[in-house]
């Protein structure tokens, strides 16, 4: 059945409307896991505050777990599914640069526009230099241009490169994620010493 | 900790491990037998070998000839470019990924189109797109491109043009002699001068 629109049975012209909702319902949850506030995200360097890694390692388990089921059901054809190709140099470097900017300003490009939406002046100047810094890359591609595509390894899942299924990895990055949660708790009540737990 | 978070956990640790234990399901995009029969009872799967032959002749990169008879019948003789799928390994590993191939289109052959006809409904069956019979088969492909006949006198133009095709495929598969006049490829160019005149011609 799935994946709906490039099967056609939602014409291409929908995504940008759908584009716009999924967009809005990231931007609501990550204002309401207090991503806006940059003391949370840059205390994930810190050891204080960990919410940055458990929302998003609770969102890519969810995501696993419900695709491994929906491929089972037949609901969804895994095969037409976008997987972005791995450049792993370039990679690398593009997730140091993004850290260095995620610890200096505690902002992502995400949570930068959650901020300017909540009216943080610190986020507004982060976009600045974020629109910035794209147009400085864009007009000096060229330079960067046989780094930027060096390696390419095709679109590889993480099963695919060790050799082992899809559902072995779901199993084993969520007891990763499952210990990790654990460790970065105990992290915060020893940095911390007042934590207040989310009740729900 | 929360009790909350310890049975979210654990609610994780369940589905991964129900995701681990499910067995593969495969196949489950084989086709309806509704389906089946709607496209097993028109004959849109059939090409003529005329049609193969052309294809044949005009190097159709998307053309994929699979000859599902065994080894030693496709040895002794198949058609040029075809690849040798035995009907009983047809969903056997090593040959699974001559089909589904984007944008190529397979044709089944066989001596007549019987097995021909049963691989076709296998690969129908396994969800695969683009496939196609080649109706008569390899018979057939002896009887009118190998060994044309020729029309009657009375026949249509349209026979005759089919005819010339045939004869012409044939040249192409068997490498016969072509009964053009012999020439060394090389005619002498006759010029022609224009007579001189002294009369200014007409323009408008």
């Amino acid at each position: 059945m799935g994946p709906l629109i490039p099967q056609g049975l939602i014409a291409g012209g929908w995504d940008f409307v759908i584009a716009l909702l999924l967009g809005v319902a990231f931007g609501f949850i990550l204002e309401a896991s207090g991503f806006s506030s940059s003391r949370n995200i840059a205390g994930v360097f810190y050891g204080y505050n960990f919410v940055v890694l458990r929302v998003f390692f609770t969102a890519v388990l969810v995501c696993m777990v419900g695709l491994g089921y929906f491929e089972y059901m037949g609901w969804i054809n895994m095969d037409l599914i976008y997987v972005l190709p791995t450049f792993p140099k370039p990679m690398i470097l593009g997730a140091i640069i993004m850290g260095i900017g995620f610890v200096t300003a505690g902002f992502c490009p995400g949570t930068s526009y959650t901020a300017m939406a909540i009216g943080k002046i610190d986020a507004f100047v982060f976009t600045g230099g974020l629109f910035l810094g794209i147009f400085i890359f864009s007009e000096t591609f060229p330079l960067f241009e046989s780094f930027y595509y060096e390696g390419n390894m095709g679109s590889l899942t993480i099963g695919e490169f060790f050799g082992i299924s899809n559902q072995l990895f779901t199993f084993i990055f969520i007891i990763i994620a499952l210990v990790a949660y654990y460790v970065t708790w105990m992290i915060e009540k020893r940095v911390r010493k007042t934590v207040n737990p989310f009740k729900f | 900790m929360n009790r909350n978070y310890i049975i979210l956990a654990i609610l994780f640790l369940i589905l991964a491990s129900g995701l681990l234990l499910l067995p593969e399901r495969e196949n489950y995009k084989q086709i309806s037998p509704g389906e089946l029969m709607r496209d097993v009872v028109q004959n849109t799967r059939y090409l003529t070998t005329d049609q193969v032959a052309q294809m044949i002749i005009e190097g159709d990169p998307t053309l994929e000839l699979v000859d599902v008879r065994n080894e030693g019948d496709y040895f002794e003789y198949s058609l040029p470019r075809a690849i040798n799928v035995p009907l009983d390994s047809i969903l056997a590993e090593d040959y699974i990924g001559y089909f589904g191939i984007e944008d190529m289109n397979v044709v089944f052959f066989s001596n007549d189109d019987i097995k021909a006809d049963q691989a076709w409904v296998i690969a129908k069956r396994m969800g695969y797109k683009s496939i196609y019979v080649m109706k008569g088969g390899l018979n057939c492909w002896i009887k009118t491109i190998i060994q044309p006949q020729s029309p009657a006198e009375t026949a249509s133009k349209e026979e005759f043009e089919l005819y010339d095709f045939r004869k012409g495929a044939s040249m192409y598969f068997t490498g016969a002699e072509i009964s053009a006049p012999a020439s060394d490829g090389e005619q002498a160019v006759t010029v022609k001068r224009k007579k001189k005149s002294s009369v200014a011609e007409g323009g408008c």
